[in-house]
């Protein structure tokens, strides 16, 4: 049982990560909590799916493919429509919202409610330490630390990863610094939104995929950013790998409430807001005044 | 009957002198009274429930727009407040068959200890932590609800709630006076000097403590008043549907009372509330035709973001900008037409 | 005078109104989520009906020969209860339609049956299975009396047949691989409908010479189960017995094929039930079987006739939502014999009714729900063999056989 919950609560952990970190990222440069965060994860998804079945490309052209156009589609709506109203926190909420809704039904119009099932790059599993994994799952593994770790190098070892940080650190003096904020903000949704994609391609063919399919990890993920600190990018790491495993333990320890796993990750979630406000390795921004 | 003469001739002049003189409230005016009459000129049972549902709604609105648009806390599990309402009223007629108006006060009572339940958890957490941290408390209460089944009926909820009124024009009328006397009260609150701080909380939590006022007071207070109005809602709701499901907690009527507020305008109060009778019974009217049955959702999405893009402060305030003007003297405000301000005589630019 | 003239008025109109409606269509009013499967379902058996009714004439009531017009009603229900209140709303008050039928996730079947009733309107359930919504026909029958479920059998019943095919199934294990008491891990979703189920399952099943490893309750919309897989598989369970609604059912096939978990899973998984369950779960949902209605196999004499013919107009197999065409021609019986489209006249016809469907032989209790047992409704139970849906019971139970039935291939991992 022990080995269980240690490798179950690993590779979903990966999965977390990939959601949870982009979503950080976004919301420690522009302060935007992108609700349609998920939603541009299931759009992937479905792009992925479209390429793949339907117009039949191989796994390498379509996941790359998906990636780009979600990534393409992201920028775009960041320049239309959360641009003008990022002065105000609701608006950016709201049209977040929208957003995802409006996915959401394109979505439903064009596919229909039906779950879809995407096959899986390779089949079969393998063992570790007793406990069966699937070869899919492990490459969601490999891809979630391949895509963070590149993450983190262009964050700390590029000028654009620089020009990131200084404006998540301080919007208005990296502005007055001289620097294209609008430009800056507008990458870092694609960069954002490109780990939401990637984790969709990967993630799709071991979920179901649906035009609902936003709206659990949604929660979770919100529960991961929130308990590691918004816009801390260890903290959505560290929250990811605490969320995961606090689901496991619950399957685990109490199989007949395993649907009290997503209840009892946000319960953990609101004890540790308790205890520590701004979250695990939340930054406590100075009142704005 | 001199006094009574006296009090008609002074509410006539009230009327002519406060009310009349400006677009915005005969506006109000008009659609109290016309929702009040509707039923003797047009009782289509369709319509009647259509309303209902508005009213209930926009009651639930306005509440959210007293807790996020004047004290700034923009909650995200609203919903919890309504669910509250509305599975206490519906377990208490259903358990000890109490009567309606007994349990929709007592729902409403619950709703206001659950009130003040969150808005101390909440005292610590501000800005995208306190919207985030209160979108879980629903859900958690759903994961609880699930686990007692037999209190809560799990994903069937509780159902042959008794009815308050049984006709549907009386049920329309209960729900409209309710509302009518619910917003005007949230409305007043808003004007208070007690909407007053909390206006000021939401802009300088800071510079308002220093000024001597006990901030974290007034903001459970806010959580308060705003769930006991959340809580009248939804046990309306219960005892109007006949039914409390989970679908009372859902994220989805979290979401829909924050998109129809800021769609109607924030801290307005009227503004959510003419959201809601706008899009509440267009996007039900709009599943009728074959044509929009399947777009409505998305025909709602895109024109909450038109508005959005296009009237930041939402739907109300454009609306009354455009038929009043504020005088740059006296700051009070005067109907489009006029050139000289009513009170004071500044000319209007 | 002016008075006089507007009741004048009035009183052509009513007129004119009558008589019109004398030659008016039957207006049948089809509930259900349409951006949905099983609304899709909904739409399609009564589209069936329709058409088979129209070319035939119509319904006859009294003297006239009457078309049918279907109405189509989104209730939106998967996503929201009060929509569907207001959807049937509409169809009664707006549409004026003459009977309701469709229906399908409980929650909002409950709350549109309340407002069926405060019309008293007939309303033919299809869909919805839990018993609470006869229950009430029971407990109050002068206002509940207008509901009819035609299908799916009621949860109770349902579990009588699960039970039969376990009994089934676990015998077969005896014979062909040698385990005297195959163990069993139940995985049902958090659900109350679930929960007569699982209790009844939890008592019978060591009765029956099962052993009961485990019980995993994940929600119904759970888009992973692993962590429970890995449980079950270390508990040694040989069948997986499950109690599932939700889009989980396709998650726990697709996981259990991918780890190739050496068990066969069998119970009630709805969404192992539709044609597209293969494709969701990318070919890995080998030897997943659940309870069913359609098949093409003899239940009556027009089951295959039907789902023939189904399958030939909307190029899938009918879903349970489809008995929606049993349900209009259950109401073209009644109607008939009654002669009268009166819902009052018309429950006294339906208690009394046998109607031979396509799903089932009808008969009603006094829940006003269908009576269960051989030569009545009995469902069937079915297996995913390599991407087809293999009918494998009743072979044999209660010397009922329907004629195409196949054996069920236990995995051998």
């Amino acid at each position: 049982m022990f080995q269980d919950i240690l490798v179950t609560g690993l590779v979903n952990g990966g999965i977390y990560a990939l959601l949870a970190v982009g979503f950080s990222l976004i919301f420690g440069v522009a302060r935007i909590v992108n609700i349609a965060h998920t939603a541009f994860y299931m759009l992937s998804a479905y792009a992925f799916y479209f390429l793949l079945v339907k117009v039949g490309m191989n796994f390498a052209v379509a996941s790359l493919l998906a990636v780009v156009l979600v990534v393409a589609v992201s920028m775009l709506c960041y320049k239309l429509v959360i641009e003008p109203v990022r002065e105000h926190h609701a608006a950016v909420l709201i049209a977040t919202i929208a957003l995802g809704l409006i996915f959401q039904e394109s979505l439903l119009i064009g596919f229909g409610g039906h779950y879809i099932g995407i096959p899986g790059a390779i089949d079969g599993f393998a063992a570790i330490a007793g406990v069966r994994v699937s070869y899919q799952r492990l490459i969601i593994l490999v891809v979630a630390a391949v895509a963070l770790s590149g993450t983190w190098l262009l964050l700390h070892h590029s000028r654009f990863g620089l020009a990131i940080r200084a404006a998540a650190n301080d919007l208005e003096i990296a502005n007055l610094m001289g620097m294209n904020v609008k430009r800056i903000a507008m990458f870092t949704v694609g960069v954002s939104v490109g780990l939401a994609a990637i984790a969709g391609v990967v993630v799709a063919p071991v979920y179901v995929v649906d035009p609902l399919m936003w709206q659990t990890p949604l929660v979770i993920m919100l529960a991961i950013v929130v308990l590691g600190g918004l816009g801390s990018i260890q903290g959505s790491l560290v929250g990811a790998f605490i969320i995961s495993y606090v689901e496991a333990i619950t399957v685990f320890a109490v199989p007949s409430g395993a649907y009290l796993k997503g209840a009892v990750a946000l319960s953990i979630m609101v004890a540790v807001l308790l205890w520590k406000p701004e979250g695990l390795f939340g930054v406590v921004f100075e009142e704005e005044r | 009957m001199n006094a009574v003469s006296a009090l008609a001739a002074r509410s006539w002049a009230n009327l002519r002198n406060e009310v009349l003189v400006l677009p915005s409230r005969i506006a109000v005016l008009v659609w109290a009274l016309a929702l009040l009459l509707l039923p003797l000129v047009w009782g289509d049972a369709y319509v009647m429930r259509v309303i209902t549902m508005a009213a209930i709604f926009a009651i639930f609105a306005a509440s959210w727009d007293l807790l996020a648009g004047y004290s700034g806390q923009v909650s995200f599990g609203h919903a919890i407040f309504f669910g509250v309402g509305a599975y206490t009223s519906a377990l208490l007629s259903k358990h000890f068959d109490l009567s309606p108006w007994l349990t929709m006060p007592i729902g409403a009572a619950a709703a206001v200890l659950c009130g003040m339940l969150v808005g101390l958890l909440c005292l610590r957490m501000r800005g995208s932590y306190l919207s985030l941290a209160t979108m879980s408390f629903p859900l958690i209460l759903l994961g609880l609800l699930f686990a007692l089944p037999e209190l809560s009926g799990g994903e069937l909820g509780i159902s042959g709630v008794r009815r308050a009124v049984v006709s549907p024009v009386s049920n329309y009328y209960l729900a409209v006076v309710v509302m009518l006397a619910s917003v005007f009260g949230i409305w007043k609150i808003g004007d208070s000097k007690f909407g007053l701080i909390l206006h000021a909380i939401r802009e300088d939590e800071v510079a308002c403590r220093a000024s001597g006022i006990n901030t974290p007071r007034y903001k459970v207070l806010a959580f308060l008043l705003s769930a006991s109005f959340a809580g009248i809602a939804g046990a309306l709701f219960a005892h109007f549907m006949r039914l409390a499901g989970p679908s009372t907690l859902e994220l989805a009527l979290s979401f829909q009372v924050v998109i129809w507020c800021v769609f109607g305008g924030m801290a307005t109060v009227y503004g959510p509330v003419l959201a809601v009778f706008i899009l509440y019974p267009l996007t039900d009217f709009l599943g009728g035709f074959d044509l929009f049955r399947d777009v409505r959702l998305l025909v709602f999405a895109v024109i909450v973001l038109l508005v959005l893009l296009f009237m930041p402060r939402g739907l109300g305030p454009w609306l009354r900008d455009r038929a009043e003007r504020v005088c740059p003297r006296c700051k009070s405000r005067n109907v489009f037409t006029r050139k000289q301000c009513r009170l004071c005589e500044a000319e209007l630019r | 005078m002016k008075r006089g003239s507007l009741k004048l008025l009035g009183g052509l109109l009513a007129l004119a109104f009558a008589s019109a409606c004398a030659a008016q269509n039957i207006k049948i009013a089809i509930l259900g989520p349409m951006a949905f499967l099983q609304g899709e379902n909904h739409w399609a058996g009564a589209e069936m009906a329709r058409d088979e009714i129209n070319k035939a004439g119509g319904i006859q009531v009294g003297g006239a020969k009457r078309q049918v017009e279907l109405v189509k009603i989104d209730t939106n229900e998967i996503l929201s209860v009060p929509d569907a209140t207001n959807a049937i709303e509409r169809a009664i008050t707006r549409d004026k339609a003459d009977v309701l039928i469709g229906g399908f996730r409980s929650e909002a079947v409950l709350a549109m049956q309340e407002v069926a009733m405060d019309n008293k309107k007939l309303f033919l359930g299809v869909g919805a299975a839990h018993s609470k919504l006869g229950v009430n026909v029971k407990e109050n029958f002068e206002r509940y009396k207008y509901w009819f479920r035609v299908a799916p059998t009621k949860d109770t019943d349902l579990a009588r047949t699960v039970f039969a095919v376990l009994n089934t199934i676990s015998e077969q294990m005896r014979r062909d691989l040698g385990k005297p008491e195959p163990k069993v891990a139940i995985v049902a979703e958090k659900a109350v409908w679930v929960e007569a189920l699982l209790k009844a399952a939890q008592d019978t099943l060591p009765k029956m010479k099962m052993s009961v490893v485990g019980v995993w309750q994940p929600s119904a919309t759970a888009n992973d189960v692993t962590a429970e897989l890995s449980a079950i598989k270390r508990a040694g369970a040989d069948i997986v017995f499950t109690i599932v609604s939700g889009p989980m059912g396709i998650v726990l096939g697709r996981q259990m094929g991918e780890l190739q978990l050496p068990a066969v899973a069998f119970g009630i998984n709805v969404e192992a039930q539709k044609d597209g369950f293969w494709a969701a779960t990318a070919s890995k949902g080998n030897y997943v079987s659940t309870l069913d209605t359609y098949s093409e196999i003899e239940i009556t004499p027009k089951t295959v006739p039907f789902v023939k013919a189904f399958k030939e107009r909307f190029k899938r197999a009918p879903a349970y939502t489809a008995a929606s065409y049993d349900a209009i021609m259950l109401y073209k019986d009644t109607v008939e014999k009654a002669g009268t489209i009166e819902s009052d006249k018309l429950v006294p016809v339906i208690e009394k009714a046998a109607h031979t469907g396509t799903a089932s032989v009808l008969t009603f209790d006094a829940n006003h729900d269908p009576v269960f047992g051989p030569g009545k409704v009995t469902g069937i139970a079915v297996q995913w063999q390599n991407g087809e849906k293999v009918p494998f019971w009743p072979n044999n139970w209660n010397g009922v056989t329907y004629k195409g039935v196949r054996p069920i291939i236990l995995p051998k991992l």
